[in-house]
């Protein structure tokens, strides 16, 4: 009797396993949605005074876990890290502000966009460096691994002229720039305002856009599960039907609401 | 579980670039352990000087180097001069920061090498009628060296290990910077670190390997 129990859990739970769950089983039989966000790139993501993270990102993970009707966990993730996070299991999702690429999509599955930046040159009053094009020959830097970042330096070396300094945090670049190690950066225009708004870096402005396409960031997840992936699509497009998108970009960024789709081709 | 398809092509293409990498990775790690040893033989000297605001600045230089991060020393060289409008480059930001470290490490060594070397060294040099300075510089300083020679290649080690810290202040030339770019771009981050970690790794082993035969040619009795 008893061994024909056993026989039948054992049975059962080898049963069980052939019905593979897939990662949105998982995240809702677990009841909690493990989300990568980067808390060093305000207004996206940062810690408030009593060290709790906020952000634009970090209520978008919220929203997506009472979508899913989980409780939301924030990972924080500095950039280099969103992608080692993914693969080793620490996280399921990365709302980290992570553009696009064809490059990375090799490697992760990334959804449609959920917000969009432009980019913003941020320099140093005393360099002298009034516009985009006025960082020609000029020590430049940004934050490492971002979209800017990449842009940027592919620009110093087609300029053939001055420096570029990748720096491992949005923090530090804005240290660089304030203290004139560096003359001039580009990075998300909502991020160059954020950070000259905080008055912890003074004699810094925004001095004018990039001429960088418009950076698309997408959520990302791990590139097999179409489950998922295609869950975050729809949550995606219902924040946006919601009014809920327009709500926290006036939250967080205030202005015009970015448009998240390109004109004449479909995703 | 862990869920990644491993792609060497790809990343090998970009060996090349991470061996140029390499290259200045040993660059600075020479540079630093030259810079580290000149320093050291200096704050040795000023702590038997007996003077005691020499002593007291070697000592201050040694707990310092020694009981903080190198993180923090590489750090303050940069941001934290800077924020005196001193304004040193990734690169030179980065060799201070391990010269500094190393200079405090190879005092400690120094020291315990002299502490091998018997008095009756010195006062023989000094009764054959040798000055003291000439007696330090030519009886005991060789063999000092000779003691310290091996465990000084341990610290040749940890800086080359300690150039990857280079990130923090900018520096994207060194092998550590050139992975994180690549790593930035394609988001191969295991292939890329694996192969990053196989060249320190062979790096470390070829000075550890080079140190010993130096040794032995130079030190035998």
């Amino acid at each position: 009797m008893k061994t024909a129990f056993v026989a039948g859990l054992l049975a059962a739970t080898s049963l069980a396993s052939v019905a593979h769950a897939d990662a949105l089983d998982d995240i809702i039989s677990s009841g909690t949605l493990r989300c990568a966000v980067v808390l060093d790139f305000p207004p996206m993501g940062s810690r408030d005074e009593s060290n709790t993270p906020i952000g634009f990102d970090v209520d978008y993970c919220n929203d997506l876990a009472t979508a899913l009707g989980v409780e939301a966990e924030i990972v924080e993730t500095p950039f280099p890290e969103r992608i080692p996070a993914l693969m080793s299991g620490r996280v399921d999702v990365g709302v980290a502000s992570t553009s696009d690429t064809l490059e990375r999509a090799k490697t992760v599955g990334m959804t449609i966009p959920y917000f969009a930046f432009e980019m913003a040159v941020t320099a140093n009053e005393a360099s002298g460096v009034t516009s985009f094009e006025g960082m020609k020959g000029k020590t430049v830097g940004a934050t490492a691994g971002t979209y800017e970042a990449i842009a940027l330096e592919e620009q110093v070396k087609e300029w053939g002229t001055g420096t570029f300094r990748p720096y491992q945090t949005q923090a530090d670049v804005f240290l660089a720039l304030s203290q004139g190690q560096i003359d001039a950066t580009v990075s998300t225009s909502t991020v160059a305002q954020a950070n000259v708004k905080t008055g912890n870096f003074p004699g810094i402005s925004v001095v004018g856009t990039a001429p960088f396409d418009t950076d698309y960031v997408s959520l990302f997840a791990m590139r097999e599960e179409y489950g998922l992936l295609n869950f975050l699509n729809l949550f995606i497009n219902h924040q946006v039907r919601s009014g809920r998108y327009a709500e926290l970009y006036e939250k967080w960024v205030g202005g015009e609401v970015p448009d998240l789709t390109a004109n004449g081709v479909y995703r | 579980m862990f869920n990644y398809n491993f792609r060497w092509n790809q990343a090998l293409n970009a060996l090349p670039q991470m061996l140029d990498g390499a290259l200045v990775t040993l660059q600075i790690a020479l540079l630093s352990m030259l810079i580290g040893v000149t320093v050291a033989v200096l704050l040795t000297m000023f702590r038997l000087s007996g003077n005691r605001i020499l002593g007291g600045f070697a000592t201050a230089w040694v707990e310092l180097a020694r009981n903080t991060p190198a993180l923090f020393q590489i750090y303050m060289a940069h941001f934290g001069l800077g924020a005196f409008g001193i304004h040193l480059s990734p690169f030179t930001s980065l060799l201070a920061g391990i010269a500094f470290n190393n200079a405090g490490y190879l005092a400690e060594n120094f020291r315990g090498a002299l502490k091998a070397i018997p008095d009756t060294q010195a006062r023989a040099a000094r009764s054959l009628g040798m000055p003291a300075t000439q007696a330090f510089r030519l009886i005991v300083m060789p063999q000092m060296f000779r003691v310290a020679f091996l465990p000084a290649t341990n610290q040749m080690v940890w800086a080359i290990l300690m150039t990857s810290l280079g990130v923090i202040v900018g520096m994207n030339t060194d092998l550590a910077g050139v992975t994180q770019e690549l790593n930035a771009r394609s988001f191969r981050t295991f292939e890329f670190f694996a192969i990053a970690a196989v060249i320190y790794y062979l790096i470390a082993k070829a000075v550890t390997l080079a140190a010993h035969a130096v040794a032995w040619r130079m030190f035998r009795y």
